[in-house]
């Protein structure tokens, strides 16, 4: 008897997770955006969109484009939806012509960092990386991207593994291209390692495991609000990089997808963006002042310029050289 | 039945334990062997070695190796030494102490690991500090990103595998021998060295195997606390590949070449032991007339209960308190101190966030399905193995036994190459493939529980029923059924708690909506989610426990 209750109850159970939603149309974006920003996000979707059942998978850019080339070899890519901060693998997708452009509705309303736009791919926010220390063990902030060559952060600081996340490997990308390979070498030399996640430096610089970490803006600050001994600097030359979405051709959700796209642009989307401490794309959201955010106009003014053609030729080279560096 | 053709029941029964095993078992596991050997369409082993020969394959080869061994001599050492104590000597409470030391056993390993991770972490871990900032020491106690740091977690959650081997060895052990030593006029050192130790040999050797198997093949702990530090064993190696270079066929191949070795390496362990197994097992025949003397530890009784004590806060009350402290911080760094906790974390978890709900009910789920899946399906093949006289039920025996030495990621590539759609099946991505996955892994053990249940259900009592006219049908029903039922129940839970904890198969099998509460706990941890990667394995502790405690209960009563 026991076991028949068992039986059915189990079955019910995996009934249930086999069952589609009730006449919703579903949604898959994959991102690079964290929890904090994209639960966010999800939250306030759901109550403007009810009929549409939203599901992400929150990953670093390299795991994500790892799972979707996998999902292209067999057949069938899950995704409907893309948004993580590595440029250059959203012009490589447009080249192999997997991507759907879209003009977002509000398209007057936004900024555009992209060259060459046609829709296929939009910025959703501007990313801006800078320098995370923890307060409580180091006392003098660093000011330039050269100081945390100094003894202060010897053996103690850290960038996340470019191979993984697409912030770090467009920061890497960019420090490179404005200071050259030296400045990593002197990074190495000073001890700085390679970590994980862009999420688990900030963390790990949260702990004190490192003393400071090349940052996310809105990972650190949101850890900030939450009471981390920590504080984001940023140097005179600014890390901008702009995280684009963009929806897969044949997706079975596309309108759903449109619907999202439109969403994370729309003012209530990018305010979300903005109160999570990144940049909003839209002139008509403004950053809270807590943060240290500077205004969109003058970020783009201090940003070191991005080539995305070139950059998306040198991704491996860059990816392997970085890490021989740090792994000498 | 024999020579006529006639399609019976038996002959269903055959065809559907052949069908389950092949399907399940043993084309995944083939698929693996294959696609390691063949290189386009022949057999290339030079390419093999190639694979082998990278700096980085071999250096995890090394690296389980080193592992495994290091985990083995300690494991062994603290098993065997804990086993005598409770078993052999007069400490006080060690009836209570044998119980409190099976309890890592119940812990989930990586999650020992993430709050050792809390603890020893050079700069951050809550002991260190204490170490540096309060008793002003010039730097950490002790690196947990190490070799010796691995070794030491592992060595927490799987010293039991000797534990238990040991006390059963000492306390089936024939007391007269002993006492004819004694009588003899041989002192308790030489008949430690001489009698006691030669007949426990079998026991220890045979549970330090089973803690090399398990390390070898282990992912959780080295994926915590090593890949930081670079140090990679072969489960890792095969994560960290298949995760990266975008599930192209080079990593799918390494992969496989990796999996080969590592089930050799398993058969080989497994060999030795039933050779071990089969050399001691004549010499401890249980003969109960008296209890063995018990050591008198005089003066060393209560500094030894005080040790045990130690022992057991250090290793389980300090990390579990740990985790459900982390979990409940406000973010990842701060002290642990009233003003900052937060019960936010857990409400997030349990009723917002559908990442880790899903992967609650996921697990739950997939626990369930497999274990009672598996376990119908170990009853069928069991029979067939035990009770029909049919050709080729060794080799049924055998490749129900395969998943057994074949380490779970082993599995859970295997599955990658058979289900996602290039022999027209695809569950990539979805739930069922983990739920293939677990049904291959944990096939041994129904038919473990289920082959011993059905040895004792004596044939005549089938013969009977047929003799008075019932059908096979009827009479597995009505008869091998019922009592084989303690035998299922047993499967059940075998199945169902380790699947519950499950991290090494669903790691690599996982989907955007498939997490397990192992693949939730972990990749939190490795986003950075230090809090909510705690707070989750705080839930998950609470729930593996409560699961624990009920089918204790359960299966008493069913018994």
């Amino acid at each position: 008897m026991k076991i028949r209750h068992l039986l059915a109850s189990a079955l019910l159970l995996v009934g249930f997770q086999a069952l589609p939603a009730q006449a919703q149309e579903k949604l898959y974006v994959y991102t690079s955006m964290k929890e904090s920003l994209i639960g966010q996000l999800k939250t306030a979707f759901a109550a403007k969109h009810p009929e549409v059942k939203l599901d992400y998978q929150s990953a670093g850019a390299g795991k994500l484009m790892a799972k979707i080339a996998a999902e292209r070899e067999s057949g069938k890519i899950l995704a409907d939806v893309l948004w993580t901060s590595e440029v250059p693998d959203f012009y490589q997708l447009q080249e192999q012509g997997v991507l759907q452009p879209y003009v977002p509705k509000e398209i007057k309303a936004l900024v555009n960092p992209l060259p060459d736009y046609d829709g296929t791919f939009t910025a959703v926010r501007l990313g801006t990386l800078g320098i995370a220390y923890n307060t409580r063990l180091i006392k003098t902030a660093p000011k330039t991207w050269a100081d945390v060559q100094g003894a202060a952060f010897k053996g103690a600081y850290g960038i996340a593994n470019p191979a993984l996340s697409g912030t770090a490997y467009m920061s890497v990308s960019l420090l490179v291209r404005q200071f050259g390979w030296g400045y990593m070498e002197a990074l190495r030399a000073n001890g700085a390692k390679m970590g994980k996640g862009s999420g688990q430096v900030v963390d790990d610089t949260a702990s004190g495991d490192l003393l400071g970490s090349l940052a996310v803006d809105y990972i650190t600050l949101d850890k900030v609000d939450k009471g981390a001994t920590l504080a984001l600097v940023y140097p005179p030359e600014m890390l901008v990089i702009p995280s684009p979405i963009t929806i897969f051709k044949g997706s079975p959700n596309a309108e759903a997808a449109k619907k999202f796209v439109d969403f994370v642009l729309s003012k209530e989307g990018q305010t979300i963006i903005a109160e999570e401490g990144t940049l909003p794309v839209r002139s008509d959201v403004q950053v809270p002042d807590r943060y240290p955010l500077p205004p969109v106009a003058d970020a783009m003014k201090r940003a070191i310029p991005v080539d995305y053609k070139s950059m998306m030729a040198e991704k491996e080279a860059t990816i392997k050289k970085f890490t021989d560096i740090m792994q000498k | 039945m024999t020579g006529s053709f006639r399609f019976g029941t038996p002959q269903i029964l055959f065809g559907l334990a052949v069908a389950i095993l092949v399907i399940f078992v043993a084309v995944p596991v083939l698929l693996i062997f294959f696609n390691a050997l063949w290189v386009n369409g022949s057999l290339n082993i030079a390419d093999m070695v190639k694979v082998l020969s990278e700096r980085e394959t071999y250096k995890a080869l090394i690296n389980s190796l080193i592992l495994a061994s290091g985990v083995t001599v300690t494991g062994t050492i603290v098993g065997t030494f804990f086993a005598w104590l409770v078993t052999r000597t007069d400490l006080p409470y060690k009836g209570a102490m044998k119980v409190l030391f099976l309890v890592p056993f119940m812990l989930p390993s990586f999650i020992g690991a993430l709050a050792w991770k809390m603890l020893l972490s050079p700069r951050s871990g809550y002991i260190n500090r204490f170490f540096i900032e309060t008793l002003g020491f010039p730097g950490p106690i002790f690196d947990i990103y190490t070799y010796q740091g691995i070794i030491l977690v592992e060595t927490m959650y799987l010293f039991p595998f000797v534990f238990i081997q040991v006390c059963g060895a000492l306390e089936r052990m024939d007391p007269t021998l002993e006492e004819s030593a004694r009588i003899s006029g041989a002192d308790l050192f030489t008949i430690t060295r001489k009698i006691t130790i030669p007949l426990v040999a079998p026991s220890i050797l045979s549970g330090a195997l089973l803690i090399m198997l398990y390390s070898m093949a282990h992912f959780g702990t080295v994926a915590m606390l090593g890949i930081e530090a670079g140090i990679y064993n072969i489960p890792t190696l095969i994560y960290e590949r298949i995760h990266q270079s975008a599930g192209s066929f080079a990593a799918i191949r390494t992969g496989t070449v990796l999996s080969t070795v590592l089930v050799i390496a398993a058969a080989l362990i497994i060999w030795l032991q039933n050779r071990v197994l089969s050399k001691g097992r004549y010499q401890i025949i249980a003969g109960k007339s008296f209890r063995p003397t018990e050591i008198r530890l005089r003066g060393l009784r209560l500094p030894l209960l005080a040790f045990c004590i130690a022992y057991i806060g250090f290793t389980i009350v300090l990390p579990t308190t740990t985790i459900f402290l982390v979990g409940g911080l406000k973010t990842y760094g701060l002290p642990i101190a009233v003003e900052n906790m937060t019960f936010d974390n857990y409400h997030h978890i349990l009723f917002e966030w559908d990442l880790t709900r899903d992967a609650i009910w996921n697990s739950i789920g997939l626990g369930l399905a497999a274990a009672l899946i598996t376990m119908f399906a170990g009853v069928i093949i069991s029979y067939v193995i035990v009770k029909m006289k049919v050709p080729g039920k060794g080799l049924l025996e055998f490749l129900g036994m395969l998943p057994f030495s074949v380490p779970g990621s082993v599995i859970a590539l295997g599955v990658i190459l058979a289900w996602s759609g290039k022999y027209g099946i695809n569950i990539y991505n979805t739930i069922w493939i983990i739920l293939v996955a677990y049904i291959a892994r944990y096939m041994a053990f129904a038919l473990k529980a289920n082959s011993a249940a059905l040895e004792q259900v004596h044939d005549s009592l089938v013969e009977a029923a047929r003799a008075s006219g019932a059908t096979m049908w009827q009479a597995l029903r009505d008869i091998v059924i019922p009592l084989v039922r303690p035998g299922m129940v047993a499967a059940f839970f075998l199945i169902f708690l380790p699947a519950l904890r499950e991290l090494t198969v669903s790691v690599l099998l996982y989907g955007p909506t498939t997490r397990t509460i192992g693949v939730a706990i972990y990749t939190l941890n490795e986003d950075g989610e230090t809090v909510y990667a705690a707070a989750m394995a705080g839930v998950a502790l609470i729930i593996i426990v409560t699961a624990e405690v009920v089918v204790k209960r359960v299966f008493k009563i069913e018994k």
